[in-house]
């Protein structure tokens, strides 16, 4: 490009007042906006959250996407009907369903296992989305841990006991499907 | 022989704690500035006792003595081991002269008994102290390039170049608002200069002029923001120490705060009256001294220079770093006229008081000394400002021909 294109709009700086050029004022300035922020933290008014001492705060927790749990209806039984469209929706692939026929008259199939990778889900929500009777949903627990591999494969018994964990912070969520959330 | 020993285990091991518990407060303040908390979880080993993170600077220490030392290849070994050697020998031989606080009566200690009242320097009575520290700070200058050098890595030789530049342009700064201060004293030694100013009162009040040259220059021999640009660690990776790892970067990092509480020292020393505070320090011309008087100085001097050290952490905070035109140009061009005229303005002053003067203990002779003093002050600043000599345009002139632009360009 030359610099004599027209395109080029060619600005004069701002000239400094004599206050500006002593350096004065800038210097005040820079001195007070550190000044302020040390006064604030010296009262404690730090951003920061000292993690396993202090949980952070969470917004809405029915909203939040944690670990996984697989809800029950009133009578204490799974709510899945292994229609597998968790699973086809899930985009990581890490949820894993053995369906078997239903010992109950009111549904034909219920899962027999139903085992999810943690490590391998990205927590994206679709197969809560997915879910026509509210079964899997995503809980507020964000602090998951586990010393191995195969430990963070959460089967069915450990998804329900996270909902019988989590089931009276965080209701269940459609009313219409049996859910409690208003 | 023994009182010599003493004293320097004392300052040594002083200078040191104080240097690691420096970098804790250094960090605690940038969280504070940053709306964090800093380190505060380290406190006493095997324990759950968190004592607001005092533990850390062990932990630091540590750390970085049970690093791998990497020496890269093609470095010039013998150099590239001489260089934190050099750098921190000159920062710690520099506390030689410089009296870490006044006196302290006589002690009898069993079969030894010192010779009168102990004077807090290693070295007492050097006359040409401040040659001395001016000498052992150009030292410094060794170092960086040396590493710089040896390290075999273009960044870091660039970051030694432009340190070596640094200091050696601030270095004249330095010594003209010391000259000043001399002149003034009639001593270059510490001491008597501390005493100076407990008599005539502090060279910051009747020498401002100096007094802010040689602030701005301790902050760049320090390599301090706004002036760390031998270390810039955005632009430069560290600069100078890149190539260095384990204890010899725990060298370097020492010898820099070092040389920031050599410098705290050299302010308060110089300018801000040493131990010297009114009322509550006794009599400066008293030969002897009690043990409440000698407490009071002592803390006194290290107060002061506590806070010119939170001064320095709080400036790094504030003002950004300058770019490397504008820093020579505030050397050259404003920080070396201002000396000179600082120089000349506390000549004709001394001239004036010990000539013309009358009774030199005069309180309005002395006050109208401070006020020319501030006035020439102000005046140069005003003059300084409104030339502006910082300010460089160097985009292309838009009188010429593109022909000619294009062949500056």
């Amino acid at each position: 490009m030359k610099s004599d294109d027209p395109h080029i709009k060619w600005i004069k700086e701002p000239e400094l007042g004599l206050a500006g050029k002593m350096y004065l004022p800038l210097v005040a300035q820079g001195l007070t906006t550190t000044w302020k922020h040390l006064a604030k933290s010296l009262r404690g008014e730090t951003v920061t959250v000292s993690y396993p001492d202090q949980e952070p705060a969470i917004g809405n927790p029915l909203i939040y996407r944690g670990v996984h749990r697989l809800n029950k209806d009133e009578q204490g039984r799974v709510k899945c009907v292994a229609c597998f469209l968790c699973a086809t929706a899930c985009p990581a692939h890490c949820i894993d369903i053995i369906a078997a026929e239903s010992p109950w008259p009111d549904r034909e199939k219920y899962p027999e296992g139903f085992a999810i990778d943690e490590l391998r889900c990205i927590y994206c929500g679709m197969c809560e989305e997915a879910c026509p009777v509210d079964a899997i949903e995503l809980t507020s627990l964000y602090n998951l841990t586990g010393r191995s591999r195969e430990e963070m494969i959460f089967d069915k018994e450990k998804l329900l006991s996270v909902y019988e964990a989590t089931k009276h912070t965080e209701p269940m969520q459609s009313p219409a499907l049996g859910g409690t959330a208003t | 022989m023994l009182e010599v020993l003493i004293k320097s285990a004392i300052l040594i091991g002083g200078i040191m704690t104080a240097a690691a518990y420096f970098v804790l407060l250094e960090r605690r303040m940038a969280a504070w500035v940053q709306d964090r908390i800093g380190p505060s979880r380290v406190g006493i080993p095997l324990t759950n006792i968190r004592l607001w993170g005092l533990g850390q600077p062990l932990a630091d220490g540590l750390k970085m003595i049970f690093k791998e030392e990497y020496t890269p290849g093609h470095v010039d070994r013998r150099l590239y081991v001489l260089a934190p050697l050099a750098i921190l020998a000159s920062a710690i031989a520099t506390y030689a002269v410089i009296p870490f606080g006044s006196l302290i009566p006589p002690i009898e200690l069993g079969d030894y008994k010192s010779a009168g009242p102990i004077q807090l320097t290693v070295a007492p009575g050097v006359d040409v102290g401040m040659i001395y520290v001016f000498a052992l700070s150009s030292v410094a200058v060794y170092g960086v390039i040396l590493g710089g050098w040896a390290s075999n890595n273009k960044y870091s030789f660039l970051g030694g170049l432009r340190s070596s530049a640094q200091l050696i342009a601030y270095e004249l700064p330095m010594g003209l608002g010391i000259l000043g201060v001399v002149l003034a004293a009639g001593s270059l030694n510490l001491e008597t200069i501390v005493a100076a100013q407990a008599a005539h009162g502090w060279f910051a009040l009747v020498q401002p002029l100096g007094f802010v040259v040689f602030v701005v220059a301790a902050f760049a021999e320090a390599a301090r923001l706004p002036f760390d640009l031998p270390e810039a660690e955005q632009e430069l990776i560290g600069g100078y120490h890149t190539e260095y790892s384990g204890m010899k970067l725990l060298l370097f990092l020492v010898a820099e705060f070092l040389h920031m509480i050599t410098a705290s020292f050299l302010i308060v020393i110089l300018f801000l009256g040493g131990w010297h505070f009114p009322v509550i320090t006794g009599d400066p011309d008293a030969e002897t001294i009690g043990w409440l008087t000698a407490i009071a100085r002592l803390a006194v001097l290290h107060t002061k220079i506590f806070f010119v050290i939170v001064f320095f952490m709080w400036v790094r905070w504030s003002w950004p770093r300058f770019r490397f035109d504008q820093l020579m140009n505030l050397a050259w061009k404003i920080m070396l006229p201002l000396g000179l005229v600082n120089f000349l303005a506390v000549a004709i002053l001394e001239e004036v008081r010990h000539v013309h003067g009358p009774d030199e203990s005069s309180l309005a002779w002395s006050l109208a000394i401070i006020a020319v003093a501030w006035a020439v002050f102000a005046l140069a600043w005003l003059v300084v400002s409104v030339a502006n000599p910082l300010v460089t345009d160097n985009r292309p002139r838009r009188d010429l021909s593109p022909g000619e632009i294009d062949s500056q360009i």
